[in-house]
């Protein structure tokens, strides 16, 4: 059976101290580079670092997206994160009954608490603003290529990460939908 | 989102990435400024403020967090550091990631600069194998590097039998301060 995780380490969670570097990358590039050029750097990073994973959840579809963050969210330390797939005709569920696709509609990760905003607000680090913005460039390029795409909500700690067919979206993606960090 | 699990993977991607877009000077303003400056700045308030036992105290724990392979060697006018399994090159060997023509660089792309400021400079050498060893020294030190095994004894990681084997060749820096500093 293929690992949801493409990249695998040998300790099961990361260590916490690298999302200091994550937000300080985004603030480098901003200022070096411009806001766009950070938009770009997000999503070549989804098409291309990501592209294991793209593979993952062309060929698995829902189902597969729903194990690649059920797995990448228990590997980040402080995650509290519940991953629910709706099918048709029913509610968000999180009883997933893995292997059978036809029926899902998307796939919602409701992020109660994201590790890395609690951790740089915890260890009183300035974040970047637009730091929950990169959640959807790189999902988003990363989750085309497979037939899907991505809304998110909310943000500076909490937020819904909705993963659907590209087909199902009825609207694009408002950024204002995604909070500042900070 | 990306995450800290496999950050190494995506951070080494993330050089050749600014490689492109700036040529590699603007990675090593990026290792100087954002991971030295921002990220690592507790290292350096650490390091400022209390030498070299906050040297110990930074990669004790860092290290520790990273699940690395290291034996730490406190002298009276030196901290070294062998390190026998990198974690964060580990991790892109085992994955097989090489985006960047010399991810190791980046370590004293970011001590370097750092060391400077605190008053310390580095004698440092990697083997591109996930080993590597430093001694930090005040910049106004002119002792060279030990001879294997002097400071560290048995740990030294230059008495590895797998030190040398390796096909490419060892980066050597000598009271540097600067990854532009190699030998």
């Amino acid at each position: 059976m293929i690992h949801p995780l493409p990249y695998q380490d040998q300790k099961p969670l990361g260590a916490a101290d690298f999302y200091f570097a994550i937000n300080a990358t985004f603030r480098f590039i901003r200022k070096t580079l411009g806001e766009e050029a950070l938009k770009t750097y997000w999503s070549d990073l989804g098409r291309t670092y990501m592209a294991p994973v793209t593979q993952q959840w062309k060929h698995g579809g829902l189902s597969a997206i729903a194990e690649y963050w059920q797995a990448f969210f228990a590997a980040e330390p402080g995650a509290e994160v519940e991953v629910n797939v709706v099918e048709r005709g029913e509610g968000p569920s999180s009883q997933m009954s893995l292997g059978v696709d036809s029926k899902r509609l998307a796939v919602i990760l409701e992020v109660r608490t994201c590790p890395a905003i609690r951790h740089l607000r915890g260890n009183g680090r300035d974040i970047d603003p637009g730091f929950c913005q990169h959640c959807y460039y790189v999902s988003e390029a990363a989750a085309l290529p497979a037939g899907f795409t991505v809304r998110v909500q909310g943000g500076n700690g909490s937020c819904r990460q909705t993963f659907l067919p590209r087909e199902q979206a009825e609207d694009p993606q408002d950024l204002h939908d995604i909070r500042e960090a900070s | 989102m990306i995450g800290c699990y496999d950050f190494c993977g995506h951070y080494e991607w993330t050089f050749e990435w600014l490689r492109q877009h700036g040529g590699d000077s603007l990675v090593n303003k990026f290792w100087e400024e954002a991971i030295g400056g921002d990220s690592q700045r507790h290292a350096s308030d650490l390091i400022k403020e209390k030498g070299f036992a906050g040297m110990a105290a930074y990669w004790a724990h860092t290290l520790a967090e990273e699940g690395a392979g290291y034996v730490a060697t406190k002298n009276p006018g030196a901290f070294r550091i062998d390190m026998h399994d990198c974690p964060s090159k580990g991790f892109l060997l085992r994955n097989h990631l090489e985006q960047y023509h010399d991810y190791c660089d980046h370590c004293i792309g970011w001590i370097g600069p750092m060391m400077k400021e605190a008053g310390f400079h580095v004698h440092h050498e990697h083997n591109h194998c996930g080993q590597c060893w430093w001694e930090f020294r005040k910049i106004t030190d002119p002792t060279p590097a030990s001879e294997a095994g002097t400071l560290a004894g048995e740990n030294d990681v230059r008495l590895q039998t797998d030190w040398s084997s390796q096909a490419k060749p060892k980066d050597k820096f000598d009271a540097a301060t600067s990854v532009q500093e190699k030998k």
